[in-house]
């Protein structure tokens, strides 16, 4: 009994290893006919303990290349980790990154661009400089780094800071520094954490832009946010995880879509819906200016909810609505 | 002597070579990546972004001026003691017997100064001439001497010089007298001199003390002021964030293995302005300091600051990596440098004293304090040329070692941030 099971267990193993190759070179043979899909960072079954706190539980997700990928999760739910781990700057107990199929090194990791949470920049440097000193270092030449500074800069309105050294700089010029180092050698890969906090309207704009373009030539982006409404509006997936593992994971039309009916009605007098209270399998999910959000269950006949809100007084709104990233957040997040 | 400057030289225009090669080399491609660099071309970038930041910096400048001006001090001044110290004149009140002028003038001669004997009419006229200054010292009928100002033991001035020679032989011309001794005999005894002393070794003299002295507050002071560079540039890296923008490019080893060396670039090139400067001054004010084993103290120092630089530098960075404010700093400042400061006060308590002492002969040999030791013992040609290898060979072992050590602490503490890291965390098996 005992020599059959040590039999068996090479093979098993073997088997396992087998298949798993098999299945990678699927995966690789799929990127590479599909059109629109070509390449794919895996984040695969991460885990990471700080002594007694777990921060990463076996969270797996993809980030496919030509779409822009949010990132949410409460604070501490582990995304700061996550990101840290796909530039190998937190040892794992468990788990890979692999880019286009195969684990990420050294080389690969170069041609990523990385934007941490807290802002890393040499504050006595001038920023011209450094900008074309941190290309180089992911493997531009001289005369290509300068020139890709001097366009970022350019594109991220602070082309005349160059000669300024970063400690000079406003927090969010700076931030505008961060994201120029993290675009400058064109990466296959645009990892940002918290990329909003702190710009203004015009500077989210302008991000939120340069963000949609870098996915539609091809670049895979993923960047964390609290700022839930512009990543609804910048994001075509978005992957949420709590204490570590992951949520929910999927396109944004599709989850905002899926799940209970919602509707928007909006009775004239009744300005804190008290209408809707009480109305078996209907619940007042958020009642903002008059306006009442409410979620049906399944079984809800939506026209009964219609003639109750008759009843209250005049209907001047009653629509259905999809799901927002907010909802889908709250509902998802405990 | 020509050999140092050939070094000089030889270790500048390699320097300026290789930063030379390395921008003819990047201006040359065009790509926008220019695939996978190497590792060493990683570590060229960081070693030319440390050389740069730090040349232009102003504590750099100000640092090299000073230490200039006091290697030029430390030169020049002795030199100005070697002139011709002005006569001094000394008043006589009352009569002055042959036989005493003669010792007056003999004691002037002693002491190296050329001395004006000038009548005075009695004591008081002589102690105005004294207020004024137009006389040091009067001689009262051969048997009192009067000066303006008490004499400070310390004082080793050529007036004070001559008149503790000339109390000190007239008070024994004076016991000669109340011995009844013939002239003769009194001029015999006065003209007596000590015994020529011979030793086997060389004589080294005042001058080669200066040297090794200057060797040692040389190595001293730059050790000092890089390695708390590197302390303080891996700080910033790690407090300021940087570090995790740069290690998303590069290894950990990769960017401590470019500041070290930067920083060091930076240190050879300070210390080969130092001694180029101090050999042609030297030279130029015809100074003693490079005479006899000279040189080798200046080569011994040169290369004793570049083993003592790799040693401590990566002591510091490991260090460095661990903290992530200034008072963090601080506190672990003052234990990293006790052991240089030891060597220190060990090698120059052994320069001045003249002979070098059992525990300077053996803290030559630990890595810590050999830089400061060892170019002292040259300096007395205390050591073979085989001591100096080995001690040479135990510091470049340790300090493979000690770099080992480093990069692994390096790497598990520099991402940790939140508070000073425990060494005894870092270093535990389990640890990451």
């Amino acid at each position: 009994m005992r020599s059959r099971t040590r039999g068996w267990q090479p093979h098993s193993s073997w088997l396992e290893l087998s298949l798993s190759k098999v299945n990678e070179r699927l995966k690789r043979f799929a990127i590479d006919i599909l059109g629109t899909v070509t390449h794919l960072l895996q984040v695969e079954g991460l885990c990471r303990r700080f002594g007694t706190l777990t921060a990463l539980d076996n969270l797996t997700f993809d980030v496919p290349s030509g779409q822009v990928v949010g990132f949410l999760g409460p604070n501490g739910a582990g995304k700061t980790t996550t990101m840290r781990a796909i530039f190998g700057l937190t040892d794992l107990d468990a788990g890979e990154i692999k880019w286009n199929g195969s684990v990420v090194g050294q080389t690969e990791r170069r041609r990523f661009g990385y934007m941490p949470e807290e802002r890393g920049l040499y504050p006595g440097m001038l920023v011209g400089e450094q900008l074309q000193y941190l290309g180089r270092l992911h493997g531009m030449t001289r005369d290509d780094a300068s020139t890709a500074s001097i366009s970022w800069l350019g594109r991220l309105g602070v082309a005349d800071r160059a000669d300024s050294k970063v400690e000079s700089l406003s927090h969010g010029n700076q931030q505008r520094v961060q994201m120029a180092a993290a675009l400058l050698h064109g990466p296959e890969v645009l990892v940002l954490d918290e990329p909003l906090a702190g710009l203004d309207p015009s500077g989210i704009d302008a991000i939120g832009e340069i963000l949609t373009e870098q996915a539609r030539s091809g670049c895979c982006v993923i960047f964390s946010s609290h700022q839930l409404d512009q990543v609804e509006d910048l994001c075509e997936s978005v992957v949420i995880i709590d204490k570590g593992h992951l949520v929910v994971t999927g396109r944004v039309d599709d989850l905002a879509t899926s799940g209970p009916r919602r509707l928007v009605v909006r009775v004239e007098g009744d300005r804190s819906a008290t209408w809707a209270k009480g109305i078996d399998g209907v619940t007042v999910s958020e009642v903002t200016g008059g306006e009442a959000r409410l979620v049906l269950d399944p079984s809800v006949d939506s026209d009964l909810v219609l003639q109750l809100a008759r009843r209250a007084g005049r209907v001047t709104e009653f629509v259905f609505q999809r799901r927002r990233l907010s909802e889908l957040f709250r509902d998802t997040v405990k | 002597m020509n050999f140092v400057i050939i070094a000089v030289v030889v270790v500048v225009a390699v320097t300026l070579r290789i930063l030379r090669h390395r921008r003819r080399h990047s201006t040359g491609s065009r790509s926008t990546h220019s695939g996978p660099t190497s590792i060493n071309s990683d570590i060229g970038l960081i070693v030319v972004r440390e050389v740069r930041e730090r040349f232009r910096g102003r504590v750099f400048k100000v640092g090299t001026l000073f230490i200039l001006i006091v290697v030029a001090a430390a030169i020049v001044i002795p030199t100005l003691h070697n002139g011709k110290a002005k006569p001094q004149n000394v008043g006589i009140v009352g009569t002055l017997s042959s036989p005493l002028r003669a010792t007056v003038l003999s004691s002037a001669k002693s002491v190296g100064v050329t001395v004006h004997l000038l009548p005075e009419a009695d004591v008081k006229s002589a102690k105005s001439e004294l207020q004024s200054g137009r006389i040091n010292a009067v001689i009262v009928n051969g048997g009192q001497l009067i000066v303006n100002s008490p004499l400070s033991p310390t004082d080793s001035s050529p007036g004070a010089q001559l008149v503790r020679a000339v109390a000190e032989n007239l008070g024994i011309a004076e016991a000669f007298q109340a011995a009844r001794l013939s002239t003769s005999q009194s001029e015999t005894l006065m003209s007596a001199k000590a015994l020529p002393i011979t030793s086997v070794q060389p004589g080294k003299g005042k001058a080669l003390e200066a040297t090794s002295l200057i060797g040692a507050i040389l190595i001293f002071v730059m050790l000092s002021q890089y390695n708390t560079w590197i302390l303080l540039g891996v700080m910033e890296e790690k407090s300021s964030r940087v570090i995790e923008v740069l290690l998303s490019a590069v290894r950990p080893l990769q960017l401590l293995t470019g500041k070290v060396m930067g920083i060091g670039l930076v240190a050879l090139a300070q210390a080969s302005l130092v001694v180029a400067f101090a050999l042609v001054l030297s030279k130029s004010v015809g100074s003693h300091l490079l005479h006899g084993t000279g040189p080798l103290v200046v080569v011994s120092t040169l290369v004793w600051l570049v083993l003592g630089y790799a040693f401590y530098s990566w002591v510091y960075a490991a260090a460095g990596s661990t903290v992530e404010r200034q008072d963090q700093v601080q506190s672990l400042a003052l234990p990293l440098s006790l052991p240089m400061i030891f060597g220190y006060v060990v090698a120059l308590t052994g320069a001045s004293s003249g002979s070098p002492s059992a525990l300077m002969r053996v803290l030559a040999y630990l890595p810590p304090t050999a830089p400061f030791e060892m170019p002292v013992l040259v300096g007395f040609s205390a050591v073979t040329w085989w001591e100096f290898l080995a001690s040479a060979i135990i510091s470049v072992l340790c300090t493979v070692g000690v770099a080992r050590l480093a990069a692994t602490i390096y790497r598990r503490a520099i991402l940790r941030t939140g508070g000073r890291v425990r060494f005894r965390e870092l270093l535990a098996r389990t640890a990451r």
